[in-house]
């Protein structure tokens, strides 16, 4: 479970976030939306500490990592992340990209790692791009890779920015697929996005956020039939 | 004008006995150097304010005191401070690994610099620490944009390791010195000097000609 407790984040006078409180339930798959600039991306960033919150506390499973000295290595572990820009290694194969964090981080035997990574890349339907290097990989490709690796660490949660944002039209329902079979499998899912049909279709969970608030946190099918706020119904008639 | 090879053909092959030792002292404060400036630069990406202010103090020192002096201060005042009598070939390599470590640790850093800063968020996100983040994952991709940059160093550090020969280090040029006094012939053994220099450089740029072209295609 992860908890927020009045987050703030500025970036020098600029402030994103002002005081954002929430709870995400495990297993629960939430979808964060918003305008642009609403803070969305940020918020997300804040959940496995990319980004230091300036004032408010994160736990997850009850324990608060925003606190200094807290194991933010071991945290992490629990929590991966999904880019907008993939953010694979491209001096690695797939394969080692997949298998290089539980190499090191869970020192893994190589020979269980690959077992393992070679599982995770037939799940995500790459079993013959193994010994690829993702700069020959397509969008589509690269991003299940990308998910492929967070998911090797077998983390409790999993946090999505805006992971088709960045990808041709085309290639957009081959990564949502891939998301979607995650989806009420146990693991907590958070998901930033702009695919609107996508979010209704997938999400237990909406927040929506505005001007650095959480302007209106409803469960999805709620949401998208009666927004509560006026801002949410504006914004929900303009995307749909 | 009138050039007499022949009385310096018996020395010719002395001369070419400094390639090997120009050789190494490059070879050897290029490695140490490199070494010694991934560490710099390591300190100027670092969010450690010492480590960070140190490394540009140093760099700025190095970079903005002639290397000839540095050479000499090294040769002169280690004896002088500490007692102990430093050759010439301890002088030369440190004060060459001191030098170029700062050049090399502005490049290195620059290389760190030019890495997408996805590629750190994505390696701390999987719970990679920082230090294996940067020996895996940055320092790899940096790496291979800055090589044409540090065989440019490299080249440079050929031709100031003639240097040593002031402190009588017998590298190519001291050698060609050593047959001008002896032969009072001084156009023909520096003009060999500076052919050999020539072709050394050569090499390295075509080697470097070379690498470049093979990291743009793969």
């Amino acid at each position: 479970m992860i908890l927020l407790e009045n987050i703030h984040k500025s970036f020098g006078s600029l402030e994103v976030l002002k005081g954002i409180s929430g709870r995400i339930p495990r297993g629960e798959v939430l979808a964060i939306i918003g305008p642009s600039g609403s803070g969305k991306s940020t918020l997300l960033r804040s959940i496995n500490l990319l980004e230091t919150p300036t004032s408010g506390k994160v736990f997850v499973d009850n324990i608060c990592i925003s606190d200094k000295g807290a194991n933010i290595g071991k945290l992490r572990t629990k929590v991966g992340m999904v880019f907008q820009q993939f953010n694979l290694f491209p001096h690695m194969t797939t394969l080692e990209n997949v298998i290089y964090a539980p190499l090191k981080v869970k020192k893994m035997a190589r020979k269980d790692a690959e077992i393992l990574g070679k599982k995770l890349l037939e799940k995500v339907g790459l079993k013959d791009k193994a010994q690829i290097y993702p700069p020959n990989l397509s969008g589509g490709q690269k991003q299940r890779a990308a998910i492929a690796r967070a998911l090797a660490m077998e983390p409790e949660v999993i946090l999505f920015d805006e992971p088709t944002s960045a990808l041709d039209p085309e290639m957009v329902k081959e990564v949502l697929e891939v998301i979607k079979s995650l989806a009420h499998t146990g693991i907590t899912m958070v998901i930033v996005t702009h695919e609107m049909g996508f979010a209704r279709e997938i999400a237990d969970r909406i927040w929506f956020l505005d001007e650095g608030h959480l302007v209106e946190d409803s469960m999805s099918q709620k949401f998208f039939k009666s927004p509560k706020t006026k801002r949410a119904k504006a914004f929900l008639e303009k995307v749909l | 004008m009138l050039l007499d090879f022949e009385r310096i053909w018996p020395s010719v092959p002395y001369i070419l006995e400094g390639v090997q030792v120009t050789l190494v002292y490059t070879g050897v404060s290029l490695f140490l150097g490199f070494l010694w400036g991934t560490f710099l630069a390591l300190f100027k990406v670092s969010h450690v304010a010492v480590l960070k202010w140190f490394s540009s103090f140093y760099t700025s020192v190095f970079r903005g005191t002639p290397l000839l002096l540095q050479l000499m201060l090294i040769y002169h005042a280690i004896p002088q401070l500490t007692g102990y009598t430093i050759s010439v070939w301890e002088a030369g390599i440190l004060t060459f690994t001191l030098n170029s470590g700062a050049y090399i640790s502005e490049i290195i850093r620059g290389g760190i610099n030019a890495v997408d800063k996805g590629q750190m968020e994505a390696a701390l996100s999987l719970g990679i620490s920082y230090p294996f983040a940067m020996k895996d994952i940055i320092l790899p991709q940096a790496l291979r944009t800055i090589l044409p940059s540090l065989v440019n160093e490299s080249i440079d550090l050929l031709k100031e390791s003639s240097l040593i020969s002031v402190i009588t280090g017998a590298d190519i040029l001291r050698r060609a010195n050593i047959v001008a006094s002896e032969t009072y012939l001084y156009f023909e053994p520096l003009l060999i000097a500076g052919g050999l220099y020539y072709v050394l450089v050569m090499i390295l740029t075509m080697g470097a000609r070379i690498l470049e072209k093979k990291l743009k295609t793969s």
